[in-house]
């Protein structure tokens, strides 16, 4: 039992580091975008053409994460413009479709050019063992990165000068202007931060097993859910969301099994929007 | 000499407006509900692109530039609906009002001792605070950037008869100490009361002009706005 | 009496339109290509699913995206209840179709209970869509799981030549148009506008805003179920796949904005088109998915009320023209 919940702190980790970059962009723009999963495709990819050129693991990781600010910045500055024009639902519905058609494009091509294509990160070392469960060195790495890019991102939002513009804009975007912040520049830093911490997910989560182009999908998804159940908008709503979803994951499949699994996370998301649309600790 | 002019024709709501505000004047916009108070607010604050017309600050042309510019170029604009930060602490709002600049922390104190209750709750969430506090700081917010021209609309919203005259009396001490203020105000003795020229703004146009005193004398003022016969 | 024909005419006549074409269709073009008659056939699922969902979307502005899960609803329910307990056809598409509408009814209804805006709606449609995938999927001693069930009872026949499979369809379509327009004229079709145009107005003017809701729901989950069944009928054989969220549901989201979200031929005519783009982009291979997702993007960003309203709009701004530069004649003494 204390290893499925470890494992499940574990997972959920990475969950919260998935969630995490949807959460941000929709919190500031109101933007659902659906290609963040391919955005963690795109920079598993890059990382992976790294590597079979003979770069170093870190640079090649480094270069793939970079591909995914690069990403989000291109696609802030180019396919959500007419979006972030339109006001309230006619923006989040147009940013949903927008980006849905940008998954299938981004999907598409790399399938195309590449379709056997896989991004898997070897991180040898004996398993190590924490309270007295084995785990594997690459599923502790990811953790251990998860968490602190997790920490790293509620310091930021907290206690810099920009960090408290990005939450002024989440809060009040009419306020924010008035204080003499362009929500426009706010959105593109964030969007390139969302695509950055989607290179990350793919980094991290190569650790543990590879990551295919056709794992996009679930991966927006998961990510989904976990922004919903933490609060859209929340960054430490997105982490706590993902280690308790993380923990439910694991349980589930350990006692009752997969597809109920999937069914009992959909089914958090679902009973959060029903009886408590801010989540966990959104507003 | 840094001045305000306007002239402008606004979203078919306000009609060919002329207008200006000199340096550490007060000038207050007085109207009914509905006059187009807000909208001349919202265009000069760069939250509305007028249709026709100019704005300008201390001769550079505002007209077309975005909220956010206009804030740094030192307007601080606080609108009827305040537009705080709920979330976040009195302090955290204060301190954002000075983005991007780093907190002054002698414009703090200054802020704080203007408005006492705010220091009693400086780290109580925005949210959390009555409508006369949630005003106080939305001012205070305004004051943290040092602006050169403070912008308030309808600061006496929701404001009990005891609590708008205070507003009033900060607003006096702050034009003594040399803020320039625009002020528009659906109760006008308050209005009149800090304010060194008017004007009265009818269905988007401006319908009469003067000083205080002039207003006051006017019978069509006292008729419609001071309920005198 | 002549007005009162006018209107008659042109309520019918869009539907009388697309129903010769549909019946003149075969002969003229593909009744011998087996190939091209389920083309077109999967054309016409497609319209079908995308009448039901305008009416639910288009008409009432709740976005569900559980079209596909509605579809499987009706399919996988008539499917079982003829493996299990042998129900005859008529028995199993009935029972698919209550079922579904059912099921979206009780969507919409939670939907309504809770406020939910479009979005949320959205999201809590789609984890439907997800999750009942998933129980079809775990569900194996039901369902045969993503092995796929055999629809004991399907005519072979119609699978064959696909002609049959064609009428039944081309049918089914007239008919569900004739329901959205007699819902379009009736009362409720005023309901259904004015509440979407603005509901908070609408609900003081006393429309039972989600009274209406609900019953546009129902009655788009029974067209979408309906549909769902009879394919399951029509082809025999129905896995997961066959209903899956990218197979169903994007495809009449895409179509029915094209064609225009709530006009009663908009799904039509986006079906149309989509089934040659489709056929298009299949002999491109392996671009096909990019180049279905740069299609979305081009029509979200391009014709954003949809092909419908902008044509009619332009063809408002021409009549416009041309009679402006007629002269006016004075009125001629009788």
């Amino acid at each position: 039992m204390k290893a499925v919940i470890l494992d499940g702190i574990l997972l959920g980790l990475a969950f919260g580091l998935l969630g995490v970059g949807l959460t941000l962009v929709y919190g500031l723009g109101g933007v659902l975008n659906l290609a963040h999963g391919a955005f963690v495709v795109v920079a598993a990819m890059v990382t992976s053409h790294f590597i079979s050129a003979g770069q170093p693991t870190a640079l090649a990781a480094a270069i793939g994460v970079l591909a995914g600010a690069g990403a989000g910045v291109a696609v802030d500055l180019t396919l959500m413009q007419p979006v972030y024009r339109q006001r309230g639902e006619h923006r989040t519905l147009l940013g949903l479709l927008l980006t849905l058609g940008l998954a299938f494009v981004i999907e598409g091509l790399l399938n195309w050019r590449n379709p056997s294509g896989a991004l898997y990160i070897d991180v040898s070392g004996n398993p190590v063992h924490i309270l007295g469960v084995a785990e594997s060195a690459g599923s502790l790495w990811a953790s251990a990165i998860a968490l602190a890019t997790g920490a790293v991102l509620v310091a930021f939002l907290a206690g810099t000068t920009f960090g408290r513009a990005v939450r002024s804009v989440i809060q009040d975007e009419t306020g924010a202007r008035l204080i003499g912040i362009s929500p426009a520049r706010v959105r593109t830093v964030i969007f390139a931060l969302s695509g950055g911490l989607a290179g990350l997910v793919a980094i991290t989560r190569a650790m543990t097993a590879p990551v295919t182009i056709n794992v996009g999908f679930d991966l927006t998804i998961f990510a989904l859910i976990v922004a919903v159940v933490g609060g859209l908008g929340s960054v430490g709503g997105a982490f706590l969301a993902g280690i308790l979803l993380g923990i439910v994951n694991t349980v589930s499949a350990y006692y009752i099994g997969q597809y109920i699994t999937t069914i009992v996370l959909l089914g958090a998301a679902a009973l959060t929007i029903l009886i408590r649309p801010r989540g966990l600790l959104g507003r | 000499m840094r001045g305000l002019a306007a002239g402008y024709f606004g979203k078919q709501v306000v009609h060919g407006i002329d207008f200006d505000v000199r340096t550490g004047e007060a000038v207050a916009i007085i109207g009914s509900n509905g006059a187009g108070k807000t909208t001349l607010f919202r265009a000069v604050a760069g939250l509305l692109t007028p249709m026709q017309g100019r704005v300008t600050l201390g001769g550079k042309d505002m007209t077309r530039r975005p909220a956010h510019r206009v804030a740094r170029a030192g307007v601080a604009y606080v609108p009827a609906e305040r537009h705080l930060f709920p979330g976040m602490t009195v302090k955290t709002n204060l301190v954002l009002g000075a983005y991007p600049h780093r907190p002054d922390h002698e414009t703090l104190e200054l802020v704080l001792e203007l408005f006492a209750p705010l220091k009693a709750r400086i780290h109580r969430r925005a949210e959390t605070l009555s409508g006369g506090e949630q005003q106080m700081l939305a001012v205070g917010r305004a004051l943290m950037s040092k602006p050169q021209l403070l912008m308030l609309d309808e600061p006496t919203t929701g404001l009990a008869p005891k609590l708008a005259k205070a507003a009033f009396v900060a607003l006096d001490g702050l034009k003594q100490k040399g803020m320039t203020l625009l002020v528009a105000e659906q109760q006008v003795p308050l209005a009149l009361s800090v304010a060194d020229r008017g004007y009265v703004l009818e269905n988007g146009r401006i319908r009469l002009q003067g000083t205080p005193a002039e207003l006051e004398q006017n019978p069509e003022v006292r008729r419609a706005y001071l309920g005198v016969a | 009496m002549g007005r009162r024909a006018a209107d008659i005419a042109r309520a019918i006549l869009p539907i009388a339109a697309t129903a010769a074409v549909l019946a003149v269709l075969p002969q003229v073009w593909f009744a011998d290509s087996t190939y091209t008659t389920g083309l077109v056939v999967d054309a016409l699922f497609l319209a079908a699913y995308g009448v039901g969902f305008n009416l639910i979307f288009g008409s009432t502005n709740q976005l569900f995206l559980c079209v596909g899960a509605l579809a499987s609803v009706g399919g996988y329910s008539a499917a079982i209840l003829a493996d299990k307990q042998s129900v005859p056809i008529i028995g199993g598409v009935a029972a698919g179709t209550a079922i579904a509408a059912a099921v979206g009814g009780i969507l919409s209804w939670v939907a309504v209970r809770r406020s939910l805006t479009v979005i949320f709606t959205g999201i809590v449609t789609l984890v439907f869509s997800l999750a009942f995938e998933n129980l079809v999927l775990g569900k194996r001693d039901l369902t045969n799981g993503d092995t796929g069930l055999i629809v004991t009872g399907a005519a072979t026949r119609l699978a064959d030549t696909r002609l049959g499979g064609y009428y039944l369809f081309a049918a089914v379509v007239v008919a569900f148009l004739i329901v959205f327009r007699a819902l379009q004229l009736s009362h409720v079709g005023w309901a259904f506008r004015s509440l979407r145009d603005d509901e908070l107005a609408a609900e003081l003017a006393g429309v039972a805003v989600a009274r209406y809701r609900i019953y546009a729901a129902v009655v788009g989950s029974a067209m979408i179920g309906l549909t769902g069944a009879l394919y399951a009928y029509s082809d025999g054989f129905i896995t997961p796949a066959t209903y899956a969220f990218d197979q169903i549901d994007v495809p009449v989201l895409v179509l029915v904005a094209f064609g225009g979200l709530g006009t009663l031929l908009g799904p039509v005519i986006g079906a149309t088109v989509f089934g040659f783009v489709d056929h298009a982009l299949t002999t491109r291979g392996q671009l096909r998915e990019a180049l279905y997702g740069a299609f979305i993007i081009v029509i979200f960003l391009g014709f954003r009320q949809g092909v419908i309203p902008t044509a009619t709009a332009l063809a408002r701004r021409l009549g416009r023209r041309r009679r402006s530069r007629t002269p006016v004649a004075p009125p001629q003494p009788d």
